[in-house]
């Protein structure tokens, strides 16, 4: 009976040891001289677009330098976002990594010293646009590099416009005037990717810019929220995008769309325009559209109401994505290496232009062809004959949680749950709140 | 996403082992023993009631109990997740009960979305299951499986899937409603304020479905013929039976399920993120959807876990006033 007492006592001993046994971790021995280098990327395509190039030139690093072994990970933007605030939190950020230059992101992660300063005269040379740098930049320290310029413009359907007799928009009137026409028709005016919301939030900064010809008007109204309710130009901004969506003016159902949604109705030709970032510039080489699409898709500035103050050669542009190098790195060095040489005029912004895959945020017109897709031609035009533009975007301005709100919000105003009223004081109230925090 | 929905297969499938478990060792030990001393002395002695027990506690302490307690310190400061928490008392409780609006909207959506799973769907849920058992035969194995196919496939599936069913543009849904000439019943499935919730309880009764009336099934099959046999021969007709046999008998299989879905109905995050992710605005929000969007896209962790710790609170709170109101009558015969 003793015997059969110890066989229990041993036998579940057993099952415990060999259950915790499960949780070890196994881990890979690497050479002491090899450079391993931990990449985070929030480009999980590695076949095409922007994720190939980065993939390209770190293998193109990798056979220049067979000392050096870089280690890939790679995730979408939002669980990109929570995992590295769980790396962030442990204190494990990977060496080189994705950053957005935007307060909403950068500003924490450089405060809390996680990302090494770079020396701004290794860059001089690699012709970084003006301003691009200012989003990575805190205090007078360069921490991180832009990678692309991103701007919102109007994408629109030749053919649907040619079909239903609608002239092109050159003021904000003629679009609600397209949509009324296009609804009549059966087709969804404009396609945009509500779910995702910050686009909207986007378009009224678009429209606010429009109206005031005045860029730093939205910055000043973060800072003096009272702005939000008292100036005039912002209800008018808002009455504006009242127009456009009590005619119906995006797909149904928007809200519920998320950005493939948005994209797919364009591309399918059953919407007649498509508010975007300049990253769609690959669109009329995609291989997955038709071609009768990619003969039709064309690009025009957003315009501007017909009583604004601004003109359509004011943007809406910022420098987004981009790289930065941990500060707690074992291989800082080898890391900063491997940014300068991405980064590299010759490399990133050549062949990034030069594959449709980015309008980089370097000067770049050295590297035009002549042969660029006509997509790539109007973006490009766009962007050299801006006359002002906007740097962060608002909801990107503050807080993470003033992101969170100011989006929400835009949302719902653009779904019409809020009117321009409430959406304005709303806004004002959630500015305020962040600027408070910011100043914690 | 899928966490939940595996946690919750886990908890039933080692639940079901535990009872097994439990009966082999006892058949064993009656038969290979044959004295129910042994088994006695045994459980009564200190040492194996810790070894026994002790895995299991280190487990739950480590598993369960540390981090609502770690949560716990945590939703008492505001931390961004990066950089150090600093430590602010009870403040974030107090801003959640009384100035977030969009934690009590979350809430009520928990608490509605329980009750209709506990009126709707688990009445459907008992109906299909007795249906089933009378069907018998082939047939039975063939509904059976149909009815657990949901259950089966991916969240992440079902819940696009059914995304693209309320499409208002493409969709199959208004696609039929246009065949047979409804067209004025078109809807805007998930873009509607008012309509939203309903669409979402759709698709969450109709991927639920097939665990509840699983449960309900096993506890069907769990009753005797004998009484039924005897309810025949009395003259009972089928509503008698049901109201005078197979209810009162399924009362614990009832208690359990509907336990389940009040749970599962707080726990609902998947399905949630998958389709609207609390849209439109916040018409659809849910306290865990709510609570991850406060942790991982406005960095609020310190915020976040004081939801998590008023979640459990709730949860805790509901489960008791459940157990109150179903009483413990369990039926010997």
């Amino acid at each position: 009976m003793i015997k059969l007492k110890k066989l229990l006592c041993i036998s579940l001993t057993c099952v415990v040891l060999t259950g915790l046994i499960g949780c070890g971790k196994s881990e890979t021995v690497t050479k002491s001289t090899d450079i391993n280098i931990k990449f985070f990327s929030n480009l999980p395509d590695r076949a095409t677009g922007q994720g190939k190039l980065e993939q390209t030139l770190i293998d193109s690093y990798i056979k220049d330098n067979p000392n050096v072994k870089v280690t890939v990970e790679a995730l979408q933007d939002a669980p990109y976002k929570q995992k590295f605030t769980t790396y962030a939190a442990s204190n494990g950020i990977p060496d080189l990594f994705m950053v957005w230059g935007q307060p909403s992101f950068l500003a924490p992660i450089m405060k809390n010293g996680y990302v090494a300063e770079l020396n701004a005269n290794d860059f001089k040379d690699y012709g970084f646009l003006n301003g691009s740098l200012d989003g990575f930049s805190t205090n007078g320290k360069l921490y991180g590099l832009p990678r692309n310029t991103d701007f919102m413009v109007l994408y629109y359907n030749k053919a649907l416009f040619e079909k239903y007799g609608v002239k092109l928009p050159t003021t904000y009137e003629d679009i609600v005037e397209a949509a009324k026409t296009f609804r009549k028709n059966d087709i969804s005016p404009i396609a945009i990717n509500g779910k995702d919301k910050y686009t909207m939030s986007l378009m009224y900064q678009d429209l606010l810019l429009k109206e005031s010809g005045d860029q730093k008007l939205m910055p000043a109204a973060l800072k003096d929220t009272t702005k939000f309710t008292t100036d005039p130009l912002f209800a008018k901004a808002a009455e504006d995008v009242k127009a456009l969506t009590d005619v119906k003016g995006f797909q149904d159902s928007f809200v519920t769309a998320d950005y493939g949604a948005a994209n797919n109705l364009f591309a399918q030709g059953k919407a007649a325009m498509y508010y975007m970032g300049s990253w769609e510039v690959g669109m009329d080489l995609n291989k997955d559209f038709s071609d009768e699409f990619k003969k039709n898709v064309d690009v025009i500035k957003f315009p501007a109401p017909s009583t604004g103050k601004g003109k359509d050669t004011d943007l809406v542009a910022w420098n987004g994505g981009g790289y930065a190098v941990s500060a707690n790195s074992k291989v800082k060095d080898e890391s900063i290496k491997l940014l300068k040489y991405m980064m590299k005029p010759e490399n990133w912004a050549k062949l990034g232009w030069q594959s449709g895959a980015v309008v980089p945020a370097q000067k770049y017109d050295q590297y035009l062809t002549g042969k660029e897709s006509n997509l790539q031609k109007k973006l490009t035009e766009i962007l050299s004959t801006s006359t002002s533009i906007s740097g962060v975007a608002w909801d990107d301005a503050l807080t993470p949680d003033f992101k969170t709100n100011s989006e929400n919000l835009s949302q719902e105003f653009f779904a019409g749950f809020k009117t321009p009223k409430q959406f304005l004081e709303e806004a004002a109230k959630a500015a305020e709140n962040a600027a408070e925090n910011v100043n914690k | 996403m899928q966490k939940s929905n595996l946690l919750h297969q886990v908890q039933c499938r080692s639940q079901i082992f535990c009872i097994r478990f439990n009966a082999e060792v006892k058949s064993f030990c009656i038969r290979f023993i044959g004295k129910g001393d042994f088994m006695h002395a045994l459980f009564k002695d200190k040492k194996t009631i810790f070894l026994l027990v002790f895995p299991g506690l280190l487990v739950f302490l480590y598993a369960v109990f540390l981090p609502i307690v770690l949560s716990g310190y945590f939703g008492m400061t505001e931390w961004s997740g990066i950089g150090k928490p600093v430590f602010i008392g009870l403040e974030n409780f107090k801003n959640l009960i009384f100035n977030d609006s969009t934690f009590i909207t979350s809430l009520r959506n928990s608490l509605v979305l329980g009750l209709a799973l506990i009126c709707i769907q688990h009445p459907l849920c008992l109906g299909a299951a007795i249906m089933i058992d009378k069907i018998g035969g082939k047939l039975e194995k063939v509904f059976r499986a149909i009815f657990f196919i949901p259950c089966v496939i991916s969240v992440i599936v079902t819940s696009k899937m059914w995304v693209q069913i309320y499409d208002s543009q493409y969709g199959l849904l208004n696609k039929i409603l246009d065949m047979f000439h409804l067209g004025f019943l078109k809807q805007e499935w998930l873009a509607n304020p008012k309509l939203v919730l309903g669409s979402l309880f759709v698709i969450i009764m109709w991927q639920g479905f097939g665990w509840g009336m699983l449960i309900y099934y096993a506890g069907i099959k769990g009753i005797s013929e004998d009484v039924y046999e005897a309810a025949q021969i009395d003259g009972a007709g089928a509503a008698q039976v049901f109201k005078s046999i197979t209810f009162p008998l399924l009362k614990p299989v009832i208690k359990i399920n509907i336990t389940l879905a009040m749970i599962s109905a707080f726990k609902q995050m998947e399905v949630i993120y998958l389709t609207t992710n609390g849209g439109p605005g916040n018409a659809s929000q849910f306290i865990a959807n709510y609570l991850y969007i406060k942790a991982f896209n406005s960095y609020q962790y310190g915020y976040g876990n004081a939801i998590s710790i008023l979640f459990v609170i709730v949860c805790i709170f509901v489960t008791i006033i459940l157990n109150k109101i179903i009483k413990k009558d369990v039926i010997e015969y």
